[in-house]
């Protein structure tokens, strides 16, 4: 009778175990999200409190009404949804993303995203529930092509304000506007003149990509392509080889060490993505090949600039994803409260950014877009100055 | 006598499982006031209807002492048959016939070496799943092919019957079948006994091969019925859809408690595991925990899974062992 009580009661533990366990693992998130937000200033932290205590109620009576009519004191719930997590240009889109919510005076948005593994159904999980939860706006960096479409539709149609950033969704069908980091075509500009630079005009060039599927990668690589066969002044730079390491540090790794060993004279890894870049000079300076096989793409300053003191990446260039996120967030904030239109020509004031204008984008058959600015070019030069 | 019964009822994997679906549901209800939603309810079978309509055949597949991981190569590679046929200005219903039969054929190749030529599943099907995804790849290459007719994306997005979608309520009368199939009738019965053994099946007269030759080509068929599915809800398609799900669909009926040897489950289980994912997904989604974090809760809910119905055997012969239930 005894034993027959301490296993039942040992069995329910477990299971007492496991519901708790899920539990902490709660908590935990919170608790590293509530970090990563810098820590904010006491007042403000109170403003936010009373916010969300607002939205509560107001949820209660009449979700509508934030909708339509959001002054300072009502409060704006948005949804940052990156490509996955764990990368640190999204984290960094995440800090300007609650900067802009801080001069709004507004909760900080949830950053919330799906594994690599499961990223289009994971975001399309994310955005309905983001509508169940009576979110007022989500902003996501589309990591697929229009398989999102239909339920950003359905979120629009709900009310919710749908922008995107970062990479767009290529019909535009269900979103509001994209919030574009460069001119696509002025990246493939930037591109060849930075591969024109480091090999003085002539060699051989192979581009290491994200993902077969990413829309912006893609288009930046096409741009390239088209830079180079057009302007005589690059004739003599050659891509030889377009090849995918998913985002993934160890693949993206191991691709170019391959590349480099197809293609014995190869000069440059061009990789238009801040893992690849890393990946790739991190392998050349591995292999003893950084004399040989140069570098360069799109970059995060923090992590180039060892590779760079190396001779391995002579010039990246980048545009600040930080700012990115704040102007999506003031993007979002003023289509939902409705200080301005998703149309052509509608100009809004986005802190220290300065004033955008909501244009034809000329990159995707339809779209609207606010174009953030062009990029910074990181220089070896440069880095001797200081 | 009763008493007993009642420990053994209660030792069941099924009513642990209800007890842990309860708990999900009120810790959920707890983390957000919109979870008890109607919308809701509906979009949480709505967004992994696919899923959970090839967890029910996976079922049958596993109690039959096999396993097939290419259900979701198989699913992408029906979907884009699809698309690749409609794209090529043939009709819906050519479409939809190709790919139905394009997935019944991909599982008969499956089917064929494991029953006939007598390779473990493990590996016939680890084959279909790298070889069915190629083949989507190259068919649809890196497009995505969108721009169906509306009113099949309407199929796949918009409610049929009061909020159901035509998912879901598809789900509900595979779910009624295989229950009838598997608890009631011969061929249930003939699945259990197969995965029991195989020698002792095709002793008493089971044509084992045969009924796994069905059953593979049933997982390939209802795989590429959810193909099309995903390619209605999602209105587009391309070579990577439905990547990665066969491990979802598995865990769904491991957690079941369908024995991954074989021979034992019930679709009650799968049914609650079901349930159960769903909902903690859903809970977790909706306070905003990371993706991330919910595999590693789901993994370790798998982990569990397979230890505590091994610990519970071992409680259930302890106490059924004379030596201590005497002393009572």
């Amino acid at each position: 009778m005894f034993s027959r009580q301490i296993s039942l009661i040992s069995t329910l533990l477990l299971f007492s175990w496991l519901v708790t366990g899920c539990a902490f693992l709660d908590t935990d998130v919170d608790v590293r999200a509530d970090q990563s937000e810098e820590n904010p200033v006491v007042i403000e932290e109170i403003s936010i409190d009373i916010a969300t205590d607002q939205i509560d109620q107001s949820n209660e009576n009449d979700r509508n009404k934030i909708t339509q009519n959001v002054t300072g004191d009502e409060a704006f719930n948005a949804v940052l949804l990156p490509k996955f997590m764990g990368i640190s240009v999204f984290d960094k889109a995440n800090e300007g993303a609650a900067d802009a919510a801080r001069s709004l005076r507004q909760p900080f948005p949830a950053f919330v995203g799906p594994t690599s593994s499961n990223s289009t159904q994971g975001q399309i999980e994310i955005l309905n529930d983001a509508v169940t939860h009576g979110y007022d706006a989500v902003l996501i960096s589309n990591n697929g092509g229009d398989e999102i479409s239909a339920a950003a539709q359905a979120a629009t149609e709900a009310g919710v304000t749908v922008i995107t950033w970062d990479s767009p969704i290529p019909s535009a069908v269900g979103e509001s506007v994209f919030v574009a980091q460069v001119d696509f075509d002025e990246t493939g500009l930037v591109m060849a003149e930075m591969a024109h630079n480091i090999l003085d005009g002539r060699g051989q060039i192979a581009i290491l990509s994200a993902g077969r599927d990413a829309a912006n990668q893609n288009a930046w690589i096409a741009a390239m392509e088209t830079v180079l066969i057009n302007d005589p002044k690059y004739q003599e730079l050659e891509i030889v080889d377009t090849a995918y390491g998913n985002d993934n540090f160890s693949i993206s790794y191991s691709t170019a060490i391959n590349l480099a060993n197809n293609y014995p004279d190869l000069d440059l890894i061009m990789a238009p993505t801040t893992v690849g870049i890393q990946a790739a000079a991190q392998a050349m300076q591995d292999e003893g090949l950084c004399q040989t096989v140069k570098t360069s793409g799109l970059g995060l300053p923090d992590e180039m600039v060892p590779h760079m003191i190396e001779g391995c990446v002579p010039q990246f260039a980048l545009w600040s994803f930080n700012d990115l996120g704040y102007l999506a967030y003031y993007l979002a904030y003023h289509l939902t409260v409705g200080n301005i239109e998703p149309e052509v020509g509608e100009t809004f004031f986005a802190g220290r950014l300065g004033r955008f204008t909501i244009e034809e984008d000329p990159t995707r058959e339809q779209g609207l877009r606010v174009l953030m600015g062009s990029f910074t070019i990181y220089k070896e030069q440069d880095l001797l100055w200081q | 006598m009763n008493r007993k019964s009642l420990i053994d009822r209660l030792l069941q994997w099924e009513t642990l499982l209800a007890i842990i679906f309860v708990v999900v549901v009120l810790i959920n209800i707890s983390l957000s006031p919109f979870y008890l939603s109607l919308q809701n309810q509906v979009n949480l079978f709505h967004l992994s209807i696919e899923k959970i309509i090839v967890a029910l055949v996976m079922t049958l597949i596993i109690i039959n002492a096999e396993i097939d991981l290419s259900v979701a190569s198989i699913m992408g590679l029906a979907a884009c048959v699809f698309a690749f046929v409609w794209d090529d200005g043939f009709t819906l219903g050519t479409a939809i016939s190709a790919a139905l039969l394009v997935g019944a054929l991909a599982g008969a190749i499956n089917g064929f070496f494991v029953a006939y030529v007598g390779l473990p599943s493990l590996v016939v099907t680890l084959a279909g799943l790298i070889a069915y995804r190629g083949l989507a790849r190259v068919l649809v290459e890196d497009r995505s092919i969108g721009d169906f007719p509306e009113g099949f994306d309407a199929l796949g997005q918009d409610p049929l019957f009061g909020p159901l979608t035509f998912g879901i309520i598809l789900f509900f009368i595979g779910l009624a079948i295989m229950i009838v199939v598997l608890q009631r009738s011969g061929f249930g019965r003939k699945t259990y006994v197969v995965g029991n053994s195989i020698e002792v099946a095709e002793y008493s007269g089971v044509n084992a091969k045969r009924l796994k030759m069905i059953l593979f080509i049933l997982s390939g068929l209802v795989s590429a019925i959810a193909g099309i599915l995903i390619a209605a809800r999602l209105g587009a398609v391309r070579g990577s859809t439905a990547e990665g799900f066969e491990l979802d669909i598995i865990t769904m009926v491991l957690l079941g408690g369908v024995s991954i040897f074989g021979g034992s489950g019930t679709l009650t289980g799968v049914g609650l595991a079901i349930l159960i994912i769903l909902n903690m997904r859903n809970g977790m989604s909706l306070a905003n925990v990371s993706g991330n974090a919910q595999t590693g809760v789901i993994g370790l809910l798998l982990i569990l899974s397979v230890l505590v119905p091994n610990l519970l055997q071992w409680v259930q012969t302890k106490l059924n062992d004379p030596r201590t239930s005497g002393q009572t």
